[in-house]
């Protein structure tokens, strides 16, 4: 497991920000609902972002992080359901996902600020669903009836008319867990990426396996091999 | 730092604005030639040693590096206090019109981050209006130009291996460094490619693969790891911080000031320029004087310095001075290959850029006039098994959760290929920048506005570069994953690309150009510009190989000048 400086500056962050944290109890206007899915209004972020000229050499996250403790909770939960420990690597909530997705939410930048009301609004939305079905919130629902939860969002084109929106935060949510997962040390060991390493003398290109795989390839496709 | 603290015994002969790809040549060749150069430049000092990242990893920085209005290309790029805005410093685009501007503000400006490719213009690309009727033809042949690319290689250090296609030129023997590698995608875009009767073939970039011995500068042959837009320490990808600007600072007749932002060239009563006025980094305004002013701002802020100057701008007579402003045509086309799916992992950084690179081709079915659109594009092709950062590409091939994402994750990871589409455009009446009559920057000086049009021969460009990327993945037995849009909604906005070039073009008389082969301006003769603003036309050959060509040259032509005490 690794927790890297920078997460660990999250964490402190957010320590001292729930201050900051708005939910759903905001006093902004609510879109109406569409099954179990409310619109959370959120009051717009003030921090600053890193400006134009940061320290790259020793970076960090000048934002504060945004998100309570319980929909940290959820996130952390969400995360070891989405991708969860095997054989290759850790899960996402052992790994701290939850912290990036505060980070991320939370960074005053347009993408980021578009994302936040999507995944504040989706991890209420965990909750509602699993009251609805289960009586409980999903961090107290059990593995199998949060997966029912997931079920009915994650899976292209079987999405049901009332599950467009919340279908729409799961694939952002595990489009940021998936950059989030494999960029750290313990992604980039299972899904095999191998650079960022100096080496000396003339890149040496390919290995023989493959080029044997490429070659066959090539040979099914009716094309030239090399 | 390069930076050295200003000596009232320093009395330059040449004051140099911009420190970029132009600036550094100009100052290289200047300060060799024994010539006592001031260069001025607007950002701030920059140590690229001292200040590298090269080797942090993308979850060391905020949101996985990912891109932010603050940094565009991420965290790690070396762009500083710049980007498509600088502070105090804003632009405007007339109704209508799309354009965006890419501005740094630091030592060694672009070139510290630039993408690299190289390519040298052709014989066709100095001559397109003998050719098409269109445009203009530049006041030389290259024939002309073919030495000094050579020298320029050379010194840059570019890698590649000639090819003899037809207006692809090579570079003499013992010119080039010897090309890398090839990836397994770029192995498998070139089979498609061949297939269709396409080349694809080694690409040019000025990325070292062997060392380049200097007693003042040594640079080292690409360690295979690291995006060379986080800048290159070791000095293996060029930029003029690790190369052109110490070198000249070794000679001892340089002198650089840092935070430096010119407004003005000054003129005497006999209309030649004295000098320039900047603004130092306190705000206040300041006087350079020199017997030579050569310019190298970039090809907006050097028409924006002279439009400044004078009433009705300075060194145009022509009227040219703004005009002609010319971008690459851009677009981009994505494909998911299944034949890639799960295939064997190994380290497919190399030298960070593209090793393979599909030139232009259809020289001859043009010439017979089977094509709808004049001119050239090339693409630069791409895929691999890249850094993951704040996305991991799987082309949406994704689904679900759990340990089957895990899976997806492992199959679909580096199955994607890209052509990204580079495309000349042709100089319009509708593409310029001009004096904002309202809008003023900081230091109180009038801002540029800038008008953008694309015609029908970029748009038409655009929708054959597609066309054919389409074809390619197609024959991959891939499925396209970029949207299929119109080519008018397809091509990326002016300046995206960013390759502004043309608003003060060279051409053969005053009438119709702002300067002469060498870069000297026709009004005013201690005046030379050897920035992207001279470039008659835009072959789609990207230009900062050709800008550092030219800029020796004409540096050379004007050094030969003050020898002979012609100014």
């Amino acid at each position: 497991m690794s927790i890297s400086r920078r997460v660990t500056l999250g964490w402190i962050a957010a320590a001292s920000s729930t201050t900051a944290l708005l939910g759903c109890d905001s006093q902004a206007p609510k879109s109406p609902k569409v099954g179990r899915w409310e619109d959370v209004a959120l009051e717009p972020l003030t921090a600053p972002g890193y400006g134009q000229d940061p320290n790259l050499v020793d970076p960090m996250v000048p934002w504060p992080l945004t998100l309570n403790p319980s929909q940290r909770e959820t996130l952390r939960i969400a995360a070891d359901l989405m991708l969860p420990a095997d054989a290759h690597s850790p899960s996402a909530g052992t790994l701290h996902l939850d912290a990036f997705i505060d980070e991320w939410i939370s960074a005053p930048y347009p993408v980021m600020q578009a994302d936040r009301p999507l995944i504040v609004s989706g991890l209420a939305w965990l909750d509602a669903e699993s009251d609805h079905r289960f009586g409980k919130n999903f961090a107290q629902a059990s593995d199998a009836q949060r997966r029912e939860v997931f079920d009915s969002v994650a899976f292209k084109d079987k999405v049901k008319p009332d599950f467009v929106r919340p279908a729409e935060f799961f694939v952002r949510l595990r489009a940021l867990m998936l950059g989030g997962f494999y960029s750290l040390p313990e992604g980039m060991k299972d899904i095999g990426y191998m650079g960022n390493t100096p080496s000396t003398g003339e890149y040496p290109g390919p290995t023989p396996e493959a080029l044997a795989h490429l070659n066959a390839a090539l040979v099914k496709l009716n094309l030239k091999p090399v | 730092m390069l930076q050295q603290a200003p000596s009232a015994a320093f009395e330059p002969d040449v004051v140099v604005v911009g420190s970029g790809a132009g600036g550094g040549m100009a100052a290289y060749v200047l300060t060799r030639a024994g010539i006592k150069t001031l260069v001025l430049e607007a950002g701030r000092d920059y140590d690229p040693v001292a200040e590298n990242s090269m080797l942090k990893w993308n979850h060391e920085a905020p949101l996985r590096a990912g891109s932010t209005p603050d940094k565009h290309f991420g965290y790690y790029d070396a762009t500083a206090n710049g980007g498509w805005t600088v502070p105090g410093e804003p632009y405007t685009v007339a109704e209508g019109s799309k354009f965006r501007w890419w501005r740094s503000r630091m030592l060694g400006g672009r070139t510290n981050h630039w993408g690299r490719h190289s390519p040298r213009f052709g014989p066709y690309d100095f001559k397109p209006y003998s050719r098409d009727g269109l445009g203009m033809d530049w006041p030389m042949s290259y024939d002309e130009v073919a030495p000094w690319y050579d020298r320029t290689e050379k010194l840059v250090g570019v890698i590649g291996a000639n090819n003899g296609l037809e207006n692809h030129p090579g570079s003499s023997p013992g010119v080039l460094l010897p090309a890398p590698k090839p990836r397994i995608t770029e192995l498998m875009i070139k089979a498609a490619a061949n297939d269709l009767g396409i080349p694809c073939i080694p690409s040019h970039y000025a990325v070292l693969s062997r060392d380049i011995d200097d007693p003042h500068v040594p640079r080292q042959a690409c360690f295979n790891a690291s995006p060379c837009g986080r800048g290159c320490a070791i000095g293996a990808a060029f930029q003029t911080t690790t190369s052109l600007l110490p070198m000249a600072k070794a000679t001892g007749n340089l002198r650089i000031v840092t935070n430096a932002t010119v407004t003005r060239v000054l003129t005497g009563a006999d209309g030649k320029a004295t000098g320039v006025e900047y603004f130092d980094k306190a705000g206040k305004a300041q006087v350079a004087r020199a017997r030579v002013v050569v310019m190298a701002a970039s090809a907006c802020d050097t028409a924006k310095i002279l439009l400044n100057s004078k009433q009705g701008g300075l060194a145009n007579s022509s009227g040219q001075v703004g005009k002609n402003l010319l971008d690459t045509t851009g677009t981009n086309v994505r494909g998911h290959i299944p034949a890639l799916e799960s295939r064997p992992r190994y380290n497919e950084d190399g030298l960070d850029v593209a090793h393979l690179y599909i030139p232009w081709w259809l020289y001859k079915e043009q010439s017979a006039g089977k094509l709808d659109f004049p001119r050239g594009y090339h693409y630069e092709i791409g895929g691999r098994f890249g850094a993951p950062g704040a996305s991991l590409p799987l082309g949406g091939m994704e689904d679900g959760y759990g340990a089957s994402l895990k899976e997806d994750a492992r199959r679909y990871y580096g199955a994607q290929l890209s052509y990204t589409v580079r495309g000349e455009m042709i100089p319009n009446a509708g593409s310029f920048c001009e004096l904002d009559p309202d809008v003023k920057d900081k230091y109180g000086m009038p801002v540029l506005r800038f008008h953008w049009k694309w015609t029908e021969h970029e748009i038409r460009q655009i929708a054959h570069g597609i066309k054919t990327a389409r074809e390619m993945i197609a024959r991959l037995g891939g499925t396209v994953l970029t949207p299929d849009r119109p080519p008018e909604e397809a091509i990326e906005d002016g300046g995206v690309i960013i390759h502004e070039l043309g608003t003060t073009r060279m051409g053969d008389k005053a009438s119709n150009s702002v300067t002469d082969t060498f870069g000297k301006a026709w009004d005013v003769g201690n005046l030379v510009i050897v920035d992207g603003s001279v470039f008659t036309s835009n072959a789609h050959k990207n230009p900062t190989l050709t800008i550092m060509a030219l800029a020796m040259r004409s540096t050379a032509h004007l050094v030969e000048r003050m020898k002979k005490g012609e100014i």
